[in-house]
């Protein structure tokens, strides 16, 4: 277990090192820079700012600069927040996003996982057709139409529920319940088809005919079973709920990593953009390392593999 | 010469099913109905694009009627320049489908050739380019898309190339497994044995035998590319206007949405019972092409 955890953290630096250069070439191609906006500036001052940022430089040195400070965990500085580093920036919109999308998260376990069980135990009925279709549409509707028809409903029309910013826990209700939509979707799908493996399976037959009731041979026989691969796709959820959060985050103005993202790709924050794209790549790898970990306890036969 | 031809015939468990997948098609109705949304939607997209007026407006054509809610003028009303609804979701119908189909086309071509090359020949390239697709996979596509997209130019083209690049991890890795699947079976190893050159394999033996799964991966490709470019769209990172799509629509109708609710709530109508339909032609069309689905009657 140590050593396939110790083997998946050697793994992730050279991914997070193609990451990280990948990213810096490509917003440095892209055109425009950081200080264009500002569009009164003279020339000497944009050329300052320039050296002040070491931007003049060519842009090998700039690179090797960039990972000789990575190296050391500094993300290196916002352009466009004065005088905040990113490291500053990403340690007080990394809490707001991990908080919401472990909410998120939770909510949509909580309902797709039951919503697919009871589908596939009622393979064909009405419960089944009802359930499919609700977790088709769920998939179908884009994020930010779930969000203006709640803000619509709960915000506009029935003004029960806040709308923007991040203060009380009553903020955390409409974006939560936005984010969960699609990956709640995902999981009721993903439940049915593997219930519905696990179903034809010959110790559920044996569990039948010894007599145990539907309840505990679902309970204790189907779903725990059929539980494994719902674990497994935990690191595809993690990237919905982050890619979701980029849109939830601008529509309620949440000040989380997706916002700025968003603000420092459109400003060209270089540093910032960077920042944001390791943190959002380390967090898919912890959700895969722990996905492989938490296999390797649910099916003792992956052990026996290794 | 007899037994090898027989053993040509694909294995027991992909036996050619005794309906045709059109037939099966009919008998599952939400997917029937979803083909026939979807050919209605794709129609009205390409009598637009050939210039067509199916709307008594045009998309660009403004009035004084600004802002004004359904009526029988304005079957879905008017924006904040007066132009109509309708006409300019008809208009943006273009853009949305091409993108959703173009990125099908774009994820089956890479995604084919690059999960045949490593499901074919195995070993050091098949983990040299899983791995590859691993790292791809291990960023999500809404920041590889914005990256790419703010790179290239908020144009459709680059919309397009970003989607493509996103989008076909998931074919490559389904044509490798299946690929890897199939390559064992007897049929394979008799055209081997025929002498056949690896191309013939590949597309006469391999391919045709994969293609069903491959299908509904892409039937399933089309909606999340129009989701995603309606998202982009939204957020400010996509098509930029004048283009106009589902997305830019829904995007101008966010802004008014306390007062004008109408603006965005028909854009995103469309954008939802596209994507609906083809989730459920998806869904369809995977069971159809499933021997084990028995159609019409209750499985208990």
């Amino acid at each position: 277990m140590i050593a396939l955890i110790l083997k998946r953290v050697l793994l992730a630096i050279p991914v997070l090192l193609v990451v990280a250069s990948l990213t810096f070439v490509l917003v440095r191609i892209v055109p425009g820079g950081p200080f264009d906006a500002d569009k009164n500036l003279p020339p000497e001052i944009i050329a300052n700012l320039n050296a002040k940022y070491h931007l003049d430089k060519p842009v090998p040195e700039q690179y090797f600069l960039y990972l000789g400070r990575l190296a050391q965990g500094d993300l290196g500085v916002s352009y466009k927040y004065v005088n905040r580093t990113v490291n500053d920036i990403l340690s007080d919109a990394f809490p707001v996003s991990l908080q919401l999308g472990t909410i998120s998260l939770t909510l949509a376990v909580m309902i797709g996982v039951p919503l697919g069980a009871i589908a596939a135990v009622c393979r064909g009925r009405r419960e089944d057709v009802i359930a499919m279709f609700l977790s088709t549409l769920g998939i179908s509707v884009p994020g930010f139409v779930i969000g203006a028809t709640l803000i619509f409903v709960f915000a506009i029309e029935l003004r029960v529920l806040p709308v923007g910013l991040w203060e009380s826990p009553w903020h955390v209700v409409l974006p939560a319940v936005t984010l969960a939509f699609s990956p709640a979707a995902y999981l009721a799908r993903l439940t049915r088809a593997s219930v519905l493996e696990i179903v034809e399976k010959d110790w559920v037959r044996t569990a039948r005919s010894k007599g145990l009731s539907q309840w505990s041979t679902v309970t204790k026989h189907i779903l725990r079973n059929s539980l494994i691969p719902v674990v497994t796709v935990l690191g595809p959820l993690t990237a919905i709920v982050i890619t979701g959060s980029f849109v939830v985050e601008y529509i309620y103005a949440i000040p989380g990593m997706g916002r700025f993202f968003i603000t420092a790709v459109m400003n060209r924050d270089y540093d910032l953009i960077l920042g944001t794209t390791l943190v959002f790549a380390v967090l898919l790898i912890v959700a895969n390392t722990f996905v492989d970990v938490a296999y390797q306890i649910l099916d003792p036969r992956m052990r026996l593999e290794d | 010469m007899q037994t090898l031809d027989n053993a040509k015939s694909p294995p027991a468990a992909i036996k050619p099913l005794d309906q045709s997948v059109v037939a099966r098609l009919k008998r599952i109705p939400t997917a029937y109905f979803a083909f026939w949304v979807i050919a209605a939607i794709c129609l009205v997209a390409l009598l637009s694009w050939m210039g067509f007026s199916l709307c008594p407006y045009s998309f660009d054509q403004t009035s004084t009627d600004f802002l004004a809610g359904p009526s029988s003028q304005h079957l879905m009303g008017t924006d904040e320049l007066g132009r109509d609804l309708l006409s300019r979701i008809v208009y943006g119908a273009r853009l949305s489908i091409a993108i959703g189909l173009t990125t099908a086309a774009v994820a089956f071509v890479i995604g084919t050739l690059y999960g045949a090359i490593s499901g074919y020949f195995g070993g050091k390239i098949d983990t040299l380019l899983m791995r590859g697709v691993d790292i791809a996979y291990s960023l999500p596509d809404l920041l590889v898309m914005i990256l790419i997209g703010v790179l290239l130019g908020r144009g459709t083209l680059g919309i397009l190339i970003a989607l493509g690049l996103v989008s076909w991890m998931g074919t490559a890795r389904l044509v490798r497994a299946q690929f890897l699947q199939l390559k064992n079976e007897e049929f394979i190893e008799a055209a081997r044995a025929q002498g056949q050159s690896g191309l013939n394999i590949v597309f006469k033996h391999l391919l045709p035998n994969a293609i069903g799964p491959i299908i509904v991966a892409l039937t399933f490709t089309v909606p999340s590319a129009i989701l995603s470019e309606s998202t982009l769209s939204f957020i400010g990172l996509g098509l930029s206007p004048p283009a106009c799509s589902w997305g830019t629509l829904a995007s101008d109708g966010w802004r008014s949405l306390r007062a004008h609710p109408h603006l965005i709530f028909f854009p995103s109508l469309f954008i939802f019972m596209t994507v609906l339909s083809f989730n459920f032609l998806g869904d369809g069309l995977r069971d159809a092409l499933d021997p084990r689905t028995r159609l019409g009657k209750t499985v208990k």
